[in-house]
């Protein structure tokens, strides 16, 4: 007979996860987009600079998932916080264009991102199915 | 009973899953609250708190359900081989069960189905559904002159800036922006600087409507109202706003059609416009918000190349050009064909901010018979981003014609040179304390030289 409670496998999946998501700085970078979204890696950073706000028809809804913010910025962006938050300022001050919202975690990013039409955003764990993976860095 | 089962172990699986999902969410959640302590974020943190009851209570059921399903298996015989016939034994307790099972799972689907319309509200979630953001500049400061009016001297009030950007759509595009400064007079005046609505076909056209900033070089555009997007203290004094001295018309009313596109190892950025030709009234150029009484249209061109890539990345080359008919209100009234040409250059990284513009100006005289007047200002500035802060110097020239009726009719239409060194000092991410030390030369109208030492306090919100 089974003792009740959840497996010590979910235990251990739960602390691999949380470590991922929350800790880890080497870990590979999964940028991911609503399913309609289809989108080259060499566009990601103009995505997130807002120099791009179109694929073919569909109007781009990048997301920021602060969970692993830094790591994309300094992987992908090349900028530090710094000077993205400055560049959205004056981005948003000369073209009426608004930064793209922050997300808190990689789950709520899947979600944003699977639910949002033109969502793009990126997350560290391996993402599910139901979103367009586009780039890996 | 197979069928309970593997209910069982799903609802196991489930809530496993829910459990990892929860403890990975937790810290992230925490982090982010802590860095950035939003009401959005609160709020998505008391959604998560919600989602996390709702996995507890799934978890308290799973956990009846096992208990059950233990007691269950002991009050039923071994299992016999599956080709075996079903037991005859508790032939009313195994239905009973059956149906308690088909209704706890009935309840757990339920519950699954909230949990997911949770996460897609908190996914659905965005600047639509709270509110327009209001953003907007301020600054104050303190020198020996004013930076703007060098007749006064102390401390001063600068601009409050608020502007809104609200999402409409897929294509429709909004941008207004009220300012609130002082004048020379201490009175306090708001302008509405910009009220455009545009149409933005794709990432290579859009087309505004309304009241823009003029698009010729470079600071016009991007470094325009809010001191805090400046590195410098100021705007170079020939380019300050029409109010304040400028000769060139910082705002235009009508059509502008703007984009870009990427070529090569790098991106071509087009803006034209037509609009309203401005007049000068009381020595200040006026944009002619509700259109002029002639109907004369003035428009320009700005045509620029920007290197994204390479070893030059961050270089800008642009030209522009533009062309208005512009009288005043002096009696006899004068009417001049304003027609300005020029370059600009900018190599702006992470480590320089170096921008250069210049203007020509080939002005006619239509009513006074002067001819044509030729006229020149320019400007060069530098800028480092140190660790520390952005140091930067800046020299700036003008030769402006006072035969010019254009020229002469602007209070600012005076010639002069000006040496500027500063620096940026960011305290945070939303405030900045600049210093500047410049020394400025007038060179026709008057012959006076001062110096100047001006602090001043930007913030962003």
């Amino acid at each position: 007979m089974r003792r009740p409670g959840p497996r010590p496998g979910a235990w251990l999946f739960a602390v691999l996860l949380a470590g991922a998501s929350g800790a880890a700085t080497t870990a590979d970078l999964y940028v991911v987009c609503n399913a309609n979204v289809a989108l080259q890696s060499s566009d990601v950073r103009d995505v997130f600079i807002g120099e791009k706000s179109f694929a073919g028809s569909a109007r781009l809804a990048p997301a920021d998932n602060l969970a692993a913010q830094a790591i994309f910025l300094q992987r992908v962006v090349k900028v530090g916080i710094d000077r993205y938050t400055s560049l959205w300022t004056k981005k948003s001050f000369r073209d009426g264009a608004n930064p793209p919202p922050v997300k808190a975690s990689d789950a709520e990013t899947i979600a944003y991102v699977r639910q949002t039409p033109g969502a793009c955003s990126y997350v560290q764990a391996p993402p599910p199915a139901g979103v367009n993976v586009v780039a890996k860095f | 009973m197979a069928r309970t089962m593997t209910n069982f172990k799903r609802c196991r699986r489930c809530a496993g899953v829910l459990l990892a999902v929860a403890i990975a969410v937790l810290p992230t959640a925490a982090l982010g609250a802590a860095a950035r302590p939003d009401p959005a974020i609160a709020a998505m943190q008391k959604k998560l708190d919600q989602s996390l009851e709702l996995i507890q209570a799934l978890t308290e059921r799973v956990r009846e359900l096992e208990a059950k399903q233990a007691a269950a298996t002991a009050s039923a015989p071994p299992a016999a081989p599956a080709t075996a016939a079903p037991p005859a034994t508790t032939p009313v307790a195994q239905p009973a069960a059956a149906a308690q099972v088909a209704v706890d799972n009935a309840r757990l689907e339920a519950d699954e189905q909230k949990l997911e319309q949770l996460e897609k509200a908190n996914a659905s979630r965005s600047a639509d559904e709270t509110g327009l953001p209001l953003h907007g500049f301020a600054d104050v400061g303190i020198g020996t002159h004013n930076p703007i009016n060098a007749d006064l001297k102390g401390a001063y009030v600068g601009n409050l800036d608020f502007y809104l950007a609200p999402r409409l759509g897929d294509h429709t595009r909004a941008l207004f922006e009220m300012n609130t400064e002082v004048g020379s007079d201490g009175a306090v005046g708001v302008d509405l600087e910009r009220a455009q609505i545009g149409y933005q076909f794709n990432d290579r056209a859009t087309v505004w409507l309304g009241r823009f900033h003029t698009p010729y070089g470079y600071v016009n555009t991007a470094l325009h109202h809010g001191s805090w997007i400046n590195n410098s203290l100021r705007r170079p004094k020939f380019l300050q706003f029409e109010d304040n001295g400028g000769i060139v018309p910082a705002h235009s009313v009508g059509l502008w059609l703007t984009g870009s596109t990427h070529t090569g190892g790098g991106k071509f950025l087009y803006d034209a416009y037509v609009g309203n030709s401005q007049a000068i009234i009381g020595g200040a150029l006026d944009q002619r918000n509700a259109g002029n009484s002639d109907g004369h249209i003035g428009g320009g061109v700005r045509l620029a190349y920007q290197l994204t890539g390479g070893a030059a990345e961050g270089l800008l080359l642009g030209l522009h050009a533009f062309s208005a008919r512009i009288g005043d209100d002096a009696l006899p009234a004068h009417v001049t064909r304003v027609l300005a040409y020029g370059g600009y250059a900018v190599y702006d990284t992470d480590a320089w901010e170096n921008i250069a513009e210049i203007y020509l100006f080939d002005d006619r005289d239509l009513y006074g018979g002067t001819g044509t007047h030729n006229s020149r200002a320019g400007f060069l500035q530098f800028g480092y981003r140190a660790a520390w802060g952005v140091p930067y110097a800046r020299y700036e020239r003008t030769l402006l014609e006072q035969s010019d009726p254009y020229f002469a009719a602007l209070a600012g239409g005076g010639s002069y040179h000006r040496v500027a060194l500063g620096a940026r000092f960011d305290l945070d991410l939303k405030s900045a304390i600049k210093l500047e030390l410049a020394s400025t030369r007038l060179t026709d109208r008057t012959l006076e030289q001062y110096g100047e030492g001006l602090v001043q306090y930007a913030i962003r919100f």
